[in-house]
């Protein structure tokens, strides 16, 4: 248990706290986002649709601050650690994969809790939107349950293990993710076949969940079986990825 | 005391025979080297002894532990370099690994980093690197140690100094599987060489009887004499004559230097040299290539 919170700790340091990118790219990215659309860029709304707006928009942020965590700077930080030899280290130490991922995990998800939180606390400031502590603590587990299967997508695309390749691959995935899913603008503006695309991602299906709890509606099974899908799909192609790698002596996992 | 078995180890890569039947024990208290040309298998090999690749077929099995991680340290050829984490930081971490771990103060001193505790690992020399990186390897205290290429980037005081710590490692009964392109180095220290050729183990036994298997001596004196007087006497590879300095290869040098007797009157500045590690490898390999 030592080495674990020992792990725990370290990772907090190296990946949070000493790390400007992720201050930048987690935490103010998806707030001046956030400020950007419903403060600056919005005029002749209505105020009913505005006060939706403003909501539905902190509700996309949200997840887009745990796409930016759980995709990019998971996927970044494998990677860092694979060119550092840190993986291959670990690998050859008593701590169990199961307790660097783990760590790691808990990391991301806090590092997405404090996200969530930020935001909120600039949409009850900026937009004076209002959101029970009971709601915010619904939304904020949902999402980081969310996470999980973010951090299984990062984790994937640390496999690649060139950085250019990780790059590539973190903005292919993540931005398109975000604009087919609805959270940079709404979707229904979007070509139908495009929204039929995007109604089947998970981070949209993480969206109605969210919006769901947000505006005291009736929830559905179907946007968790969706997520509960992706998460199996993630998890087969990172264990088939995983076993062709170490067969090849390509990782140390 | 056998502290590591290695019982008929085969690795293909595809239909590409890598390691074919390799058989070993590991005693304690001992220095061994692994040595062979590039591609012989050494990295696979080790790669394969501390679980990072799979073998096709074989055993591995560390005898005096049932968890082999905590009684093993190992010192890959690339160095660790955590970013934004600082010397002292991964010390206490790489400790916390371990269920019995040297202290703290123990492995600042082996890296000899006391006064670089604070710095971050990335602002570290290449040599400071590799010192830090052996004090990370003895952490957990193990009993088996697996050094690949340990002195590269290390400049020669810091080279001496490292084999006189491994020296002092092996009387106090730690194990050392080391390889290393520095030949002349391994020669000093190993207490067995293991030499991987053609996939598998061609060679496994000290220094003196790689020599006496594989050994060419070189014996050089100055006399006025002509080649022809010498060309007559037994065990001779090659004679060179330069003016009149005489280098005689031989493969018995105590005959040689027997026969070589009566002429001693007619000979001045007489000297035998050893072939190098280097030498006998290379011998080796020529000798015994498929």
């Amino acid at each position: 248990m030592n080495k674990f919170i020992f792990q725990t700790k370290i990772n907090f340091k190296r990946i949070v706290l000493r790390n400007k990118a992720f201050f930048f790219f987690d935490m103010l990215l998806p707030i001046v986002f956030y400020i950007l659309y419903t403060k600056i860029l919005v005029s002749n709304v209505p105020a009913s649709y505005l006060k939706v707006w403003n909501e539905d928009y902190l509700v996309s942020m949200m997840i887009y601050a745990c796409m930016l965590g759980g995709i990019i700077t998971t996927a970044n930080t494998l990677l860092e650690d694979e060119m550092s030899n840190f993986k291959l280290f670990v690998t050859l130490s008593p701590l169990s994969n199961f307790q660097y991922y783990g760590s790691m995990a808990i990391v991301l998800i806090t590092l997405n809790l404090v996200s969530s939180i930020a935001l909120t606390a600039i949409a009850m400031i900026v937009n004076h939107v209002s959101i029970s502590i009971r709601l915010l603590f619904e939304l904020i587990s949902i999402n980081l349950l969310g996470t999980i299967l973010l951090i299984l997508i990062g984790v994937l695309i640390s496999f690649a293990r060139k950085p250019n390749t990780v790059n590539l691959l973190t903005n292919l995935v993540v931005f398109p993710l975000a604009i087919l899913s609805g959270l940079w603008w709404p979707i229904n503006i979007m070509p139908t076949w495009l929204q039929n695309i995007g109604k089947v991602m998970p981070t949209y299906q993480l969206s109605v969940i969210d919006k769901n709890i947000l505006h005291q509606t009736t929830q559905h099974i179907g946007p968790f079986i969706n997520l509960l899908i992706w998460s199996f799909i993630i998890f087969l192609i990172l264990f088939i990825v995983n076993k062709i790698q170490k067969e090849k002596g390509l990782v140390t996992q | 005391m056998t502290i590591l078995e290695i019982q008929h180890i085969n690795k293909s890569f595809g239909k590409k025979i890598i390691l074919k039947d390799i058989n070993l024990q590991i005693e304690s208290s001992s220095i061994i080297a692994l040595v062979g040309a590039n591609g012989a298998g050494k990295t696979t090999l080790i790669n394969i002894i501390l679980n990072l690749i799979p073998q096709t077929s074989g055993q591995i099995k560390f005898l005096t532990n049932d968890n082999w991680k905590q009684i093993t340290g190992v010192m890959m050829q690339d160095n660790i370099v955590l970013h934004r984490i600082t010397v002292k930081e991964i010390i206490s971490l790489t400790r916390s690994y371990f269920d019995k771990p040297l202290s703290y103060e123990e492995l600042l001193n082996i890296s000899g980093l006391k006064d670089h505790q604070n710095n971050l690992m990335t602002g570290l020399s290449g040599g400071q690197k590799r010192r830090l990186a052996f004090a990370l390897a003895l952490a957990g205290n193990p009993e088996i140690l697996f050094l690949d290429e340990p002195t590269v980037g290390m400049d020669s005081n810091a080279r001496n100094d490292f084999w006189q710590e491994i020296d002092r490692l092996k009387k106090s009964g730690k194990t050392i599987f080391v390889t290393s392109h520095y030949l002349e180095e391994l020669e000093n220290i190993a207490d067995r060489f293991l030499i991987l050729q053609n996939s598998t183990i061609a060679f496994d036994g000290t220094i003196k009887q790689l020599r006496s298997r594989e050994g060419q001596s070189l014996i050089e004196f100055d006399s006025e004499l002509n080649q022809i007087d010498f060309e007559n006497l037994s065990n001779i590879i090659s004679i060179n004559l330069v003016g009149h300095h005489f280098q005689i290869i031989t493969n018995d040098v105590n005959q040689l230097v027997t026969e070589l007797t009566p002429y001693l009157k007619a000979i001045d500045n007489l000297q035998v040299k050893q072939s190098t590690l280097d030498t006998l490898l290379l011998n080796y390999e020529e000798n015994n290539h498929e």
